[in-house]
Formats: C-alpha cells, structure tokens, sequence
C-alpha cells in the first residue's frame, strides 16, 4: 500500500509529464530506445574488460617467451662454464677448470703467495746473507794482500809500527784497512741496494705468478665471449619475436575491440534514435511544452 | 977490549898507549904496559891527565852519595841551567847543590839519563815517572803534571830516551825490552795523539831475540842497541814509515850510557869492547876490529866485574873518550884522534878517580861529578890532591932477545913535572921488581936564565923540559923501563926515554 503510495505520490509529483509518458507511441519507443541504449552501454563495457583480459594474457605469454634459457661453454682445455636461474628468479654461473689448469692454477698462486710472501719479509736478514757472501769473495784477496803487507812491513822491520797519526798502525796498514772498510762499506750497500732489488724481483715475481694463476680463468672467461654473444643474440631474437607476437596479438585484440566498440555505438545510436524519437512532441501543446521545458528547448 | 955503549932511543915511548893483547916481545916501545892518569898530549906524547877542581861549595843535599849524572839544560833563549842526580835527589846548581825534586816524588835509585829536548830537559829511568824541566815551568815537575802533558803512562816509564829527529824516543821499560815509544813531533811530553806512535822491534832482531839497550840517532838513521844486536831504522824523521836499513848481529851495546857522539861516529861499549858504529855497519858482525882491541881482555873483565854504573864522556876539546868504571873506579881514556894500524884507539887508564859522571857543557867545559859535587876537568891535582902518573913500557928486547942487554944509564926526557919528584924504575926477563931510580925535577921557572924578573910573557921561555942521566943496574934479555910521578900542580909529559946499554952475549 505504501509502495502505491509511493508510485502515485512519484507520478503525482511528475504531474502532466508521467500522463504525457504514459501514452503508447510515447512509451513504446521510448523503454525500446532505452533498452537498446543500455544494452550499448552494457556492450562497451565488455569491450573494455575483455581488451584488458586479452593484454594480461598476451603480457603472460610475452613473458615466458622473453624468459633467459640457460646454457654452458667447455673449452677445448677441459674448462666449463655453466648459467642457471635459481628458484628465485636470480641467475647463477658456475665455472670450472680442468685438473691440469687447477693443478697450474694452484702451483702459480702457491707460488705467488711465496714470492709476495718473501717480499714482505725484512730484509736485514737477505742483505747480511748477500753481504756474507759478497765478503767470502772478497776475503782471499784481501788476505792475500794483508800477507804481502805483512811481509813487506816485516821485510822493513816495520811489524810493530804503532802511530796514533795513522789510527795504530802503520801508513800502509791504513791505507789497505781504509780500502778493505771501503770495499765492505760498498759490499753492504751492494747488499742493501741487492736485497731491495731482490725484494722488487720477488714482487714482481708475485705478480706474474698471481697474474698467470688466472690466466686459465681468463681464458676461459676469453672462451665464453662467443658463447655468451650467441645467447645474447637469441635473448635478442626471443624479444623481437615476443614484441611482434605481441604487436600481432594486439592487432587482433583492437579489431576486435573496435568492432566492438563499433556495435555497441550502433546500438547506442538506435537507442539513442528511438529515445529522441519518443521523447520529441509532434504537436504544439501543453506536454509537448513540458517535455520541451523539460528538455531545455 | 971494553964494548962501546949502545944507545937505544925510546922516542915519544907509549905514544900507542896501552897493550896488554900482544905479546910483550912483539911490541915496541910505542906502546906501553901501563900508563895510569896518562894522556896522549897535543904532540903524541904519553903525559898525564889533568885533574879536576871541585867547583860546589855547598853539596848538603848530596850529603855522602856521589853525583851520578850531569846535564846542562839550554834553551832557545839561551837559559842554562846545570842539573845533577845523586843521594835520590834531583839537584840543581855547581856552586850549591839545590833540591829540585818535585814534590811527593819517591827516588830509590840514581840512574837517570837526561837529555836536551826543545827548551825542556828530560830525566827517565826505568820504572819511574819522567820528570821534565822547562824554563818557563821554572821547576822539575813530574811529565804528568806539566801542561799539554798526554798519554804518559807507567808502559812508558822508559830507562833510554833520545832526543832526535824532532820527537823524544824511549825504550827498555820494566816489562817490555822490545818497544820504542816516540812523542808527538817537538812535543816531548806529549805520548798519545798527534804522530805518536810506537814500534815493537822483537820480531827484527836478527838472531831472534835481544832486548832493547839503548837507542842513537845518526846520518838520518835510528839506530837500534840490543845487547848483542843492533838494529838500524833509515827515515826515522818520519817513524811511522821508517824501514829497516840494516841489522847487525853479535854485536850490541852493554850500556846506554856508554853511547856517545863523535860528530862522525857513534861510540859505544859492546860486550867485546868499544866500537864505532860506522866501522861495526861495514864490518857487520865479523869481530874484526875494536876500538878497544889493545885492551880488550881488560874491557871484558871490567865489564865481567861492574856492578854500578857505566859512564862516558867525549870530549873533542881533549880529543878523548873516557870510559868509567864506577863500580871498579876505573876509567880508560881513549884518545879519538886518530886510530893505530889495527884500528885501536890509543888508550891510557885512570884508575881511582872517584869519577861518578860526566857532562861536557856548550862551551867545551868538561864537568865531573863526584862525591865532592861538581868538579871541572882542569889543572893537574884532583881537588889539590896529587895523584900517580905511571910508565911502563912493554918487556924491550931491543931487535934480539937472544942477547943479554946490560942497561947502562937512562936518560929520560920530560915536559913539564915542575917540582915534581920522579921514579925511574926499570926490571928485566918480565919480572915485577923494580929497581927505581929517584930524581926531582926541582923547581924550574920558566923566565930566561931562570930569573923570574923575565918569567913575564915577552921573556918565557915556552915549555920546560928535563932531562936527566941516572945509572942503571943489572942485566937481562928484556928490559922493562917505568917512570912514575906523582902529578900535584903540574904537567908532564914524556918526551923520550934514551936507554944506554952494553949487547951481550947469545944465551
């Protein structure tokens, strides 16, 4: 009761234009116009959700077509080189070298840190070992010429010569001691000078021991570069070929999306046609100028 | 028939001086037995020495001791100063002897050298500290306590030292007999520092072992007494480079002190007797002569038998080299004028002299040092004491000693011996008893006519001399003839002895 309360209180408040409404050639067409015009609205509606449907699928597929294909490199020496993708999505290259370029690997590093490791080591040790060995050389002749001093000075009755003018000891004494203190002096900066050479040496040694220990490594990382070229190359290729499956995809889902949209506009348009159609008074009169107020015209 | 009277001339006898190594027989009369207190005069005669004249007055110090060295101190400026060692002194002085030891200075022995060294004088002997006196210093002071003093060390307490060559040199140490030690240049004091130096010399000797005796400087060269070697260094003025000139072995020097310079040579005492060091380097070590070589049984046994000292003098005013004995108080005079065919110097002996030492001054002055102090040797009496002159000849056979010589009379000529009494002895076939023949010369004057009215200087008549006649006794086939006089204000010489005697028969 309410409700036709309600009904006849809305139709009351529409007044002149709910009995203008209710008239057949007003009503028929207009509810035909209005049903065409909804389902057009209704049909655009799917175009949209189906379009967008079509691209998460296309996008899904674009994916695992463009996903990286894992591979591996042997080279001619034995050495390999693999690629993985990890269950977290990562990647994951794994190298390995054969016996024979481990044992060299390990003999050239074991002997790098040997050289770095004499290199690092004090030298007082090494320039007293190079200076002991330098004066064993020069001890003969200097004993020698020390027996032919003494000889000659015990010839000139000259052994026991003291003067504190010539640091206890005779002119010549002196002089072969200030020639023998100089040959050591120069043998210990000999040492010294040698010892730092060595120590250079030994450095550089280190380094191309440590250098050459990789060597095998970086052949085989040299031997990949093809390899990896061709995987890239088909990474390449499977992005060109997702793109154009996707291009062409697209192109369908857009005709086919402006067929759609195409249908739904003549729908819309016939609706539109039967509601104007309806709704436009052909006679001047009272609810004609309602509708016409009502309208805007 | 009477046999004529044969004249047999000794003239200018014993002008050799003394042999006691050959034979009597093969001797002439130019040489002589003995010639005591005997010199070689001007004129190569045998005459006596002169004595000595005591110039200190005031020995207090001495007390009873002898002097037992002398030394002039003389520097540049021209300060002298006269130093003497005895009674464990150091004294100063002629006229009075004055104390100069330093103060806390223990003296237990007088055997001291003392040289001249560049305005300072030096004594050393063994085992004591070195004292040094300078002018400026004004006192003796001990080496370590004088200015710019280093390096003076017990190891250096030398008993030789030699100034030569611009630096002071000392040798034989207590402990040490083969190191010389040299000073610094012209800085006697100074022993460490500077060019200093020393050499220890026992690998050199040449016979493999000899101990440092004394040290002389000569020609350039250091030259190196061991006590029966000797070593020669040549550039000694540069001793860090000096080189061994020579060596010489078997002969050494028994003394320092019997070292001395003749201007030409070198003098000293070895084992064997005296030697010229020129001679000794030419001969090397052959024994081929000596200077000693007329006396040299005397020498070694004199040296066999000294216990003190050994003291020399040469004297190129007196033209001799006196050797003394003082533990034997003997002294040999060696006349170094000239040497004889055998290479000898002539030699006299003065026994009992009670000479202690010598110096001879600047000026020429032979000092002596005895224990009355300081003597000058001058005059003829020892202190206003006479003392013996004695002539002996050798036993004379006069050309045959098979024949009986019947001595007549001898008529001895003699120079001087004013006043003085004589004894003319005489023996034969080598006996020692004499039989003696006395005379006094008597109291000559030497003015015209003997009145002392012309003894002034435009009147003398020079020299005096005697000769007297005395009969002789007895017979033999060698005849010994003596002349003895006691020497007391006067000179006297031996000119001639003339010996007139009868030849008899072969035996």
């Amino acid at each position: 009761m309410a409700e036709e309360n309600s009904d006849k209180g809305f139709m009351d408040m529409l007044g002149d234009l709910g009995s203008y409404l209710m008239q057949p050639d007003v009503l028929l067409p207009g509810v035909v116009g209005g049903l065409l015009t909804g389902e057009a609205y209704g049909r655009l509606s799917d175009i949209g959700r189906e379009a967008r449907t079509g691209a998460e699928a296309l996008a899904a597929q674009q994916m695992e077509q463009t996903q990286f294909r894992p591979f591996t490199v042997t080279t001619a020496t034995g050495a390999g080189m693999g690629t993985q993708v990890t269950p977290e999505g990562g990647f994951e290259t794994t190298m390995g070298l054969s016996p024979q370029e481990v044992a060299l690997q390990n003999q050239l590093l074991g002997g790098a840190g040997g050289f770095f490791g004499q290199a690092v080591q004090p030298r007082e040790a090494r320039e007293q070992a190079i200076f002991e060995r330098m004066r064993r050389a020069q001890r003969p002749e200097e004993e020698r010429q020390r027996l032919a001093l003494e000889e000659r000075l015990a010839g000139q009755g000259r052994l026991g010569v003291s003067s504190a003018a010539y640091g206890g000891a005779t002119p010549e004494m002196l002089a072969m001691a200030t020639a023998q203190e100089e040959a050591r002096n120069r043998a210990m900066l000999g040492a010294m000078q040698q010892a730092q050479a060595e120590q250079m040496q030994q450095a550089a040694l280190g380094q191309q021991f440590l250098g050459a220990g990789y060597l095998p490594q970086q052949q085989l990382m040299a031997a990949t570069q093809p390899s990896q070229q061709l995987a890239a190359l088909q990474n390449q290729l499977q992005i060109q070929g997702a793109g154009l499956f996707g291009e062409a995809t697209m192109s369908g889902l857009e005709a086919q999306l402006v067929a759609e949209q195409a249908r739904a506009n003549l729908l819309g348009q016939t609706g539109t046609g039967l509601l104007q159609g309806a709704l436009t008074p052909s006679t001047t009169s009272t609810e004609a100028a309602i509708i016409k107020k009502i309208l805007g015209g | 028939m009477a046999q004529q009277l044969q004249s047999i001339n000794l003239v200018a006898p014993a002008f050799k001086g003394v042999n006691t190594e050959d034979s009597p027989l093969a001797q002439g009369p130019s040489f002589a037995e003995i010639a005591d207190n005997a010199v070689i005069d001007k004129r190569g005669r045998i005459a006596a020495r002169k004595g000595h004249t005591v110039v200190t007055t005031n020995k207090t110090v001495l007390g009873t001791d002898s002097l037992r060295a002398i030394k002039e101190y003389k520097d540049n400026a021209g300060n002298t100063k006269i130093f003497s060692v005895g009674n464990n002194k150091i004294m100063s002085g002629t006229t009075t002897l004055a104390d100069e030891t330093p103060g806390s200075y223990t003296i237990s022995a007088n055997n001291w050298k003392i040289v001249n060294f560049n305005d300072h004088l030096f004594f050393f002997q063994r085992g004591y500290e070195p004292l040094v006196y300078s002018n400026h210093a004004g006192v003796v002071e001990k080496m370590s306590t004088h200015a710019h003093a280093t390096g003076v060390a017990s190891t250096m307490y030398g008993h030789e030292v030699l100034a030569a060559y611009g630096r002071l040199w000392t040798a034989d140490f207590s402990t040490n007999k083969s190191t010389i030690y040299w000073s610094d240049l012209l800085d006697g004091v100074a022993w460490s520092g500077g060019s200093s130096g020393n050499i220890d010399v026992s690998k050199v000797w040449p016979d493999g072992y000899d101990e440092i005796v004394a040290l002389a400087a000569h020609n350039g060269l250091l030259i190196i007494f061991g006590k029966h070697s000797i070593i020669v260094y040549d550039g000694a003025t540069s001793p860090a480079s000096m080189t061994l000139s020579d060596t010489v072995a078997g002969i050494g020097c028994v003394n320092r002190d019997t070292v001395q310079y003749t201007g030409t040579d070198v003098l000293f005492l070895s084992h064997t007797g005296l030697k010229s060091f020129g001679r000794t380097i030419q001969e090397k070590s052959m024994p081929i002569s000596s200077l000693s070589g007329n006396i040299t049984k005397d020498i070694i046994a004199a040296l066999q038998n000294e216990t003190e000292f050994f003291r020399t003098v040469y004297s190129p005013e007196e033209g001799f080299y006196l050797l003394t004995f003082t533990g034997q108080d003997v002294t040999y005079c060696f006349d170094v004028r000239s040497t004889l065919e055998n290479g000898s110097y002539r030699v006299t002996r003065w026994p009992s002299t009670k000479f202690t030492s010598f110096t001879r001054l600047e000026n020429g002055t032979l000092y002596i040092g005895t224990s009355n102090g300081i003597s000058t040797y001058t005059g003829y009496s020892d202190n206003g004491s006479g003392y013996r002159f004695k002539y002996y000849s050798p036993s004379l056979t006069f050309g045959d000693s098979s024949r009986v010589k019947i001595l007549k009379k001898l008529k001895p000529t003699l120079v001087g011996a004013n006043n003085a009494t004589v004894f003319l002895k005489w023996a034969y076939n080598f006996e020692t008893t004499y039989a003696t023949a006395e005379f006094t010369v008597g109291n000559q004057i030497t003015g015209f006519y003997g009145e002392s009215e012309y003894t002034t200087v435009e009147f003398t008549a020079g020299q005096l001399t005697n000769a007297r006649v005395l009969n002789t006794t007895g017979y033999g086939t060698s005849v010994q003839v003596g002349l003895e006089s006691e020497i007391n204000g006067f000179a006297l010489s031996l000119q001639e002895i003339n010996v007139m005697a009868l030849i008899g028969k072969l035996l």
